[in-house]
């Protein structure tokens, strides 16, 4: 019982990080049926420029999300701007994949470039703490990392709840051409909305690079789990993302200690497969309406 | 040991004169240089340490030439780059062998491309020297061309680990071990072989698994074996799993008595950067080449490195392809031959003194030595066993994490 406990204590806190990662990329897909699969490498990225900013100039990785996130914002709303808004709406969400592959590889290609393909990992001096609650060993960093990830959940939630933009960021997704008609500056909505979806990368890649070694090439990886949570949390769900993540992290950290670590991917793919075949939708995704 | 050596000394100056000697006789054509073709990961995944291999070989072609080169022809050396590929060092070394007409090749890095490249070399009667292909794929292959510039093939790169832990009085020794290993063909055989050997001793074995190559979270996995307190934990890994592992140990708070991991702790470079330096102390390792190592003319090989690239840390694979340039440039001298025939058949007999070790091999290229057992002691990485090649005394049991 106390293996299980301490699990899914691991498993949580690492679905929250992941939580944070997919909630970004849920969120662009909603608003503007792109899939973002350069997200994995937007968070290899943050990670490594919040390993130089640490290494360079030992600024915290917990801080570091401050320089960090407004830049990728930038550089999203850029590559918004420049490749995804001239998309034609009818071929964007196919061509989309293209553009963000491609961009995907070209961060991929420019940090080995820069870095080479050594493994880096940012060592703060707490890097290894852990406290000890009620027996159980709970790891400082994944916790502050968890935190910061549930900070910004919550403010991405007010953010979408509470704002005027935050209004016309869910109508844009419930409706595109009644919001257009209302008088909301749909270009705009999306530019700043596909920002806003990539700077949740950057903070979960400050912490990411925290918690796991990574190299320009560890993206493919992040990306197809990102992908899978997404799908079961249902597409354009933010709250659903944050569930399958934890679900996620709570499974495969279950599995691992149970079964045996072979098992603990493959067995939450095997829970994808049953709740999509009950629920197609995934767990918040709106069904289809069919004619 | 010191009439060995002298022996070594004459012998190598015998060497070196008669390659002299040679080369006068050959006169005017001796002069011509001596292609030898290499592929190297210059780009993709490999790429660092493909450099690394590169460093190596430029560095032996600078050391024998500044000697006279290879019986009186200077070396060049003619380097393709495979971008990590597979498919792609096939046709480099077709390429090399059919079109440039490389008098030798050298190895290119890591068995997953040495594998494919020997058997091209061999389908030309090449000899291959190679510095970095020690898996079970290439040795598979059964070829008698290749020759493998380590002390021990990579899967019984452990067994120096389980034979300083069997050298231990029966008191000292384990009475438990868990056997967290990668998924992975360097690794998880790696510590097989240790628990065959082991369990074979009386040590029980309360945990083994396998963990697929895609998992980044070792943090269950960790707080599985830490509850069963082994006394002993030995992983067949990579760096990367090592690493983490290692901190998830520190996160739970569980540090066992003796703890071994086949790839990670071996990096004098980027380990402590990677579990935080007051962590290191007490761990094992085990390794081919470490630059404090007594192996013949490693101390001017160091030397000669930090000259032409700086000083800093090595990276293994730069020794392991200089060895590749050394036994090459032995065998030359030997069999007074440019002929690869000859130089594969004298290969197969004697040892040969390198940076790696001395170094001998089956019929099928397998080295015949054993790779070194290393520790950390006082935030510094020595070879402690066996005894005769040890800068420091194994020390356990390990102190517990920050400490010692």
């Amino acid at each position: 019982m106390h293996l299980v406990v301490q699990a899914c204590i691991l498993g949580v806190l690492t679905g929250g990080v992941y939580a944070l990662m997919a909630s970004g990329l849920t969120l662009v897909f909603g608003v503007m049926r792109v899939i973002n699969v350069a997200q994995g490498a937007l968070v290899i990225l943050s990670a490594y420029l919040s390993w130089a900013l640490f290494t360079h100039f030992q600024v915290d990785p917990f801080l570091s999300v401050l320089i960090v996130a407004p830049l990728i914002f930038a550089l999203g709303v850029g590559v918004q701007l420049v490749f995804i808004r001239s998309l034609r709406s009818e071929q964007a969400e196919e061509l989309s994949l293209l553009i963000t592959w491609a961009l995907a590889l070209g961060i991929e290609g420019v940090l080995g470039a820069v870095y080479e393909t050594t493994y880096r990992a940012t060592n703060t001096s707490y890097a290894n703490s852990a406290w000890t609650i009620f027996g159980y060993q709970v790891s400082v960093v994944r916790a502050y990392a968890f935190g910061l990830c549930v900070a910004v959940l919550v403010l991405l939630y007010l953010l979408l709840a509470r704002t005027r933009f935050g209004r016309s960021v869910r109508a844009t997704v419930q409706n595109p051409s009644s919001a257009l008609l209302l008088g909301v500056n749909a270009d705009r909505v999306r530019a700043l909305a596909f920002g806003i979806g990539v700077s949740t990368a950057a903070a979960a890649g400050a912490v990411y690079g925290v918690l796991y070694p990574f190299n320009p090439g560890s993206h493919y990886d992040l990306i197809s789990r990102l992908l899978s949570i997404v799908v079961l949390g249902g597409l354009g769900s933010v709250a659903g993302a944050v569930a399958a993540a934890l679900m996620m992290g709570v499974v495969e950290a279950v599995v691992a200690v149970e079964i045996s670590p072979v098992w603990s991917s493959f067995s939450y793919f095997v829970v994808l497969v049953a709740i999509l075949l009950l629920r197609p939708q995934g767990f918040f995704g709106a069904r289809e309406r069919t004619l | 040991m010191k009439l060995a050596r002298i022996a070594l000394a004459i012998g190598l100056v015998a060497a070196l004169s008669t390659a002299a000697a040679s080369s006068a006789a050959q006169g005017s054509r001796a002069s011509s240089t001596l292609k030898i073709g290499i592929s190297l990961s210059l780009s993709g995944d490999f790429s660092d340490s493909g450099k690394a291999a590169m460093r190596g070989y430029n560095l032996w072609r600078d050391v024998v030439n500044a000697h006279g080169g290879l019986l009186g022809h200077p070396v060049k050396l003619k380097i393709l780059d495979d971008t990590s590929s597979p498919t792609q060092v096939v046709s480099n070394y077709q390429n090399l062998i059919t079109k440039d007409k490389v008098a030798f090749v050298f190895g290119p890095f890591s068995t997953l491309l040495t594998a494919p490249a020997a058997t091209v070399a061999n389908r030309y009667h090449y000899a291959f020297i190679e510095p970095a292909g020690g898996g079970p794929a290439v040795f598979g292959e059964k070829l008698h061309n290749v020759f493998f510039t380590q002390p021990a093939p990579i899967i019984d790169s452990a067994d120096v680990f389980a034979h300083y832990i069997l050298s231990l009085p029966k008191s000292l020794r384990p009475k438990t071990a868990a056997y967290p290993s990668l998924d992975d063909p360097f690794a998880s055989p790696i510590a097989d072989r240790v628990r065959t050997l082991l369990e074979k001793k009386g040590i029980r074995t309360v945990y083994k698994t396998i963990y697929p190559a895609e998992t980044t979270d070792l943090a269950p996995i960790v707080s599985k074996y830490a509850a069963m307190k082994p006394d002993l934990v030995v992983g067949g890994t990579q760096n990367n799993d090592a690493y983490a592992q290692i901190k998830a140990m520190i996160q739970l708070r569980f540090s066992p008595k003796f703890l071994f991991f086949s790839n990670g702790p071996n990096d004098p470079a980027e380990f402590p950067s990677k579990v935080g330096p007051q962590n290191v102390n007490g761990i094992f390792s085990s390794g081919d080449w470490f630059p404090q190592s007594k192996a013949p003319g490693n101390k001017a090989f160091v030397a000669a490195y930090a000259k032409k690239y700086g000083k800093g840390p090595i990276d293994p694979t730069s020794p392991e392809a200089f060895a590749a340039g050394q036994v090459l440039q032995l065998a030359v001298a030997k069999t007074h031959s440019l002929d690869n025939g000859k130089i594969i058949t004298a290969l197969h007999k004697g040892s040969w003194p390198t940076v790696e070790g001395v170094l001998r091999w089956n019929s099928i290229g397998e080295p015949q030595g054993s790779d070194l057992l290393v520790e950390w002691v006082h935030g510094k990485l020595y070879p402690v066993y066996p005894k005769k090649i040890a800068l420091h005394a194994p020390f356990a049991p390990k102190p517990p994490w920050g400490k010692g």
